[in-house]
Protein backbone atom coordinates (compact mmCIF):
# COMPACT_ATOMS: atom_id res chain seq x y z
CA UNK A 1 0.00 0.00 0.00
CA UNK A 2 1.47 3.60 -1.28
CA UNK A 3 0.37 6.81 0.03
CA UNK A 4 0.40 10.57 -0.67
CA UNK A 5 0.67 11.85 3.23
CA UNK A 6 4.16 13.44 2.11
CA UNK A 7 2.56 15.42 -1.27
CA UNK A 8 -0.86 16.72 1.12
CA UNK A 9 1.64 17.39 3.79
CA UNK A 10 3.38 19.85 1.60
CA UNK A 11 -0.20 21.22 0.26
CA UNK A 12 -1.20 21.86 3.75
CA UNK A 13 2.75 23.21 4.50
CA UNK A 14 2.40 21.14 7.39
CA UNK A 15 5.75 19.14 9.34
CA UNK A 16 5.58 16.01 10.00
CA UNK A 17 5.47 16.84 13.87
CA UNK A 18 2.33 18.89 12.95
CA UNK A 19 0.96 16.18 11.59
CA UNK A 20 1.71 13.61 14.34
CA UNK A 21 0.46 15.81 17.01
CA UNK A 22 -2.69 16.53 14.58
CA UNK A 23 -3.60 12.88 14.87
CA UNK A 24 -1.87 12.21 18.12
CA UNK A 25 1.00 9.74 17.20
CA UNK A 26 4.56 10.17 17.34
CA UNK A 27 6.62 12.28 14.38
CA UNK A 28 8.86 8.49 14.31
CA UNK A 29 5.51 7.31 13.22
CA UNK A 30 5.25 9.22 10.27
CA UNK A 31 8.64 8.94 8.89
CA UNK A 32 7.89 5.18 8.57
CA UNK A 33 4.29 5.85 6.69
CA UNK A 34 6.04 8.87 4.50
CA UNK A 35 8.99 5.63 3.86
CA UNK A 36 6.05 3.13 3.32
CA UNK A 37 7.60 1.20 6.21
CA UNK A 38 4.31 0.87 8.13
CA UNK A 39 0.84 0.19 7.05
CA UNK A 40 -1.57 2.47 9.79
CA UNK A 41 -4.56 0.81 11.25
CA UNK A 42 -8.37 2.03 9.97
CA UNK A 43 -8.78 4.44 13.01
CA UNK A 44 -5.01 6.10 12.28
CA UNK A 45 -5.76 6.13 8.22
CA UNK A 46 -9.08 8.06 8.22
CA UNK A 47 -7.87 10.61 10.83
CA UNK A 48 -5.00 11.20 8.12
CA UNK A 49 -7.29 11.91 5.86
CA UNK A 50 -9.60 13.93 8.13
CA UNK A 51 -6.77 16.23 8.60
CA UNK A 52 -6.07 17.08 4.53
CA UNK A 53 -10.12 17.17 4.25
CA UNK A 54 -9.90 14.13 1.83
CA UNK A 55 -11.23 10.80 1.24
CA UNK A 56 -8.92 7.66 2.46
CA UNK A 57 -8.26 6.31 -0.44
CA UNK A 58 -7.32 9.45 -1.80
CA UNK A 59 -4.55 9.28 0.31
CA UNK A 60 -3.89 6.51 1.03
CA UNK A 61 -3.12 4.06 -2.50
CA UNK A 62 -4.39 0.11 -2.95
CA UNK B 1 12.23 10.18 44.49
CA UNK B 2 9.08 12.83 44.55
CA UNK B 3 11.68 16.22 44.59
CA UNK B 4 13.47 14.47 41.25
CA UNK B 5 9.72 13.61 39.66
CA UNK B 6 8.42 17.22 40.30
CA UNK B 7 11.55 18.67 38.89
CA UNK B 8 11.80 16.75 35.74
CA UNK B 9 7.90 17.90 35.69
CA UNK B 10 9.13 21.29 35.20
CA UNK B 11 11.52 21.09 33.26
CA UNK B 12 10.05 19.08 30.60
CA UNK B 13 5.98 20.29 31.47
CA UNK B 14 5.01 17.31 31.05
CA UNK B 15 1.62 15.39 32.65
CA UNK B 16 2.67 12.97 35.29
CA UNK B 17 1.10 9.90 32.75
CA UNK B 18 3.57 10.77 30.14
CA UNK B 19 6.54 10.66 32.67
CA UNK B 20 5.60 7.97 35.03
CA UNK B 21 6.96 5.05 32.69
CA UNK B 22 10.02 6.93 31.44
CA UNK B 23 10.90 7.51 35.06
CA UNK B 24 10.08 3.86 36.20
CA UNK B 25 12.70 3.08 32.99
CA UNK B 26 15.02 5.07 34.03
CA UNK B 27 15.27 3.89 37.73
CA UNK B 28 15.60 0.42 37.12
CA UNK B 29 17.93 0.75 34.82
CA UNK B 30 19.86 3.06 37.77
CA UNK B 31 19.40 0.18 39.86
CA UNK B 32 20.97 -2.46 37.10
CA UNK B 33 23.69 -0.15 36.67
CA UNK B 34 24.47 0.18 40.10
CA UNK B 35 24.12 -3.86 40.94
CA UNK B 36 26.28 -4.08 38.05
CA UNK B 37 29.10 -1.43 39.08
CA UNK B 38 29.16 -3.37 43.04
CA UNK B 39 29.24 -6.78 41.23
CA UNK B 40 32.11 -5.46 39.18
CA UNK B 41 33.90 -3.45 42.17
CA UNK B 42 33.59 -5.51 44.73
CA UNK B 43 34.38 -9.41 42.72
CA UNK B 44 37.21 -10.98 45.16
CA UNK B 45 38.37 -12.89 41.74
CA UNK B 46 40.12 -11.24 38.38
CA UNK B 47 37.72 -10.90 35.56
CA UNK B 48 37.25 -13.57 32.75
CA UNK B 49 36.66 -12.91 29.14
CA UNK B 50 33.36 -14.16 30.23
CA UNK B 51 32.60 -11.84 32.86
CA UNK B 52 33.64 -8.64 30.87
CA UNK B 53 31.21 -9.88 28.06
CA UNK B 54 28.03 -10.62 30.43
CA UNK B 55 29.51 -6.73 31.55
CA UNK B 56 29.25 -5.61 27.77
CA UNK B 57 26.01 -7.14 27.62
CA UNK B 58 24.94 -5.53 30.82
CA UNK B 59 25.82 -2.04 29.71
CA UNK B 60 24.51 -2.87 26.25
CA UNK B 61 21.15 -3.67 27.24
CA UNK B 62 20.67 -0.87 29.94
CA UNK B 63 22.19 1.87 27.28
CA UNK B 64 18.89 0.77 25.32
CA UNK B 65 16.56 1.14 27.74
CA UNK B 66 18.37 4.73 28.50
CA UNK B 67 17.63 5.51 25.09
CA UNK B 68 14.13 4.04 25.06
CA UNK B 69 13.49 6.42 27.87
CA UNK B 70 14.77 9.44 25.85
CA UNK B 71 13.23 9.09 23.48
CA UNK B 72 10.12 8.65 24.84
CA UNK B 73 10.65 12.04 26.96
CA UNK B 74 11.46 13.81 23.76
CA UNK B 75 8.34 12.69 21.82
CA UNK B 76 6.02 13.88 25.21
CA UNK B 77 8.23 17.51 24.89
CA UNK B 78 7.21 17.67 21.87
CA UNK B 79 3.35 17.74 22.44
CA UNK B 80 3.40 13.50 21.10
CA UNK B 81 2.63 10.88 22.88
CA UNK B 82 5.18 8.37 24.48
CA UNK B 83 4.05 5.61 22.65
CA UNK B 84 1.50 4.84 19.74
CA UNK B 85 0.20 2.14 17.66
CA UNK B 86 3.22 1.69 15.78
CA UNK B 87 5.78 1.49 18.93
CA UNK B 88 3.11 -0.72 20.49
CA UNK B 89 3.35 -2.86 17.31
CA UNK B 90 7.19 -3.19 17.53
CA UNK B 91 7.07 -3.90 20.96
CA UNK B 92 4.23 -6.71 20.49
CA UNK B 93 6.03 -8.11 17.58
CA UNK B 94 9.54 -8.23 19.38
CA UNK B 95 8.07 -9.92 22.16
CA UNK B 96 6.93 -12.28 20.04
CA UNK B 97 9.91 -12.38 17.53
CA UNK B 98 12.33 -12.78 20.39
CA UNK B 99 10.16 -15.61 22.53
CA UNK B 100 10.34 -17.47 19.40
CA UNK B 101 14.15 -16.94 18.82
CA UNK B 102 14.67 -17.87 22.82
CA UNK B 103 13.45 -21.35 22.35
CA UNK B 104 16.01 -22.30 20.25
CA UNK B 105 18.90 -20.42 22.31
CA UNK B 106 17.72 -22.57 25.22
CA UNK B 107 18.36 -25.50 23.16
CA UNK B 108 21.49 -24.62 21.88
CA UNK B 109 22.35 -24.24 25.66
CA UNK B 110 21.26 -27.42 26.62
CA UNK B 111 23.29 -28.89 23.79
CA UNK B 112 26.51 -27.15 25.00
CA UNK B 113 26.12 -27.90 28.36
CA UNK B 114 26.63 -31.22 27.49
CA UNK B 115 29.50 -30.63 25.77
CA UNK B 116 30.97 -28.20 27.99
CA UNK B 117 31.79 -28.55 31.79
CA UNK B 118 30.01 -25.38 32.84
CA UNK B 119 28.53 -24.01 35.85
CA UNK B 120 24.62 -24.57 36.61
CA UNK B 121 24.72 -20.59 37.42
CA UNK B 122 26.97 -19.44 34.17
CA UNK B 123 24.70 -21.80 32.09
CA UNK B 124 21.71 -19.97 33.55
CA UNK B 125 22.87 -16.74 33.08
CA UNK B 126 24.39 -16.81 29.53
CA UNK B 127 20.77 -18.05 28.32
CA UNK B 128 18.94 -14.79 30.22
CA UNK B 129 21.29 -12.50 29.12
CA UNK B 130 21.33 -14.20 25.78
CA UNK B 131 17.68 -13.52 25.75
CA UNK B 132 18.72 -9.62 26.55
CA UNK B 133 20.31 -9.68 23.70
CA UNK B 134 17.78 -11.38 21.56
CA UNK B 135 15.12 -8.85 22.62
CA UNK B 136 17.39 -5.97 21.77
CA UNK B 137 18.41 -7.09 18.35
CA UNK B 138 14.54 -7.65 17.24
CA UNK B 139 13.69 -4.49 18.61
CA UNK B 140 16.44 -2.57 16.69
CA UNK B 141 15.70 -4.54 13.40
CA UNK B 142 11.86 -3.95 13.61
CA UNK B 143 12.78 -0.38 14.33
CA UNK B 144 14.77 -0.23 11.48
CA UNK B 145 12.66 -2.04 8.80
CA UNK B 146 9.65 -0.94 10.51
CA UNK B 147 6.17 -3.37 9.83
CA UNK B 148 3.87 -3.85 6.56
CA UNK B 149 1.94 -6.46 7.57
CA UNK B 150 1.55 -7.77 3.64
Amino acid sequence: MNNRIREYRARFNLTQEDLARKVNVRRETIVFLEKNKYNPSLKLAYDIARVFGAAIEEVFVF
Amino acid sequence: MLYISNFMLDIFNLNPENMKRSIVLFIVAAITLATTAWWFFSASTRFQLYDLLQFGIIVMVVGLAIFVGYKRLVSAKRGEPAEDELSKHIMRRTAAWSYYISLYLWLVIMYVSDKVKLEIHSLIGAGILGMAVVFTICWLVFNFTGIKNE
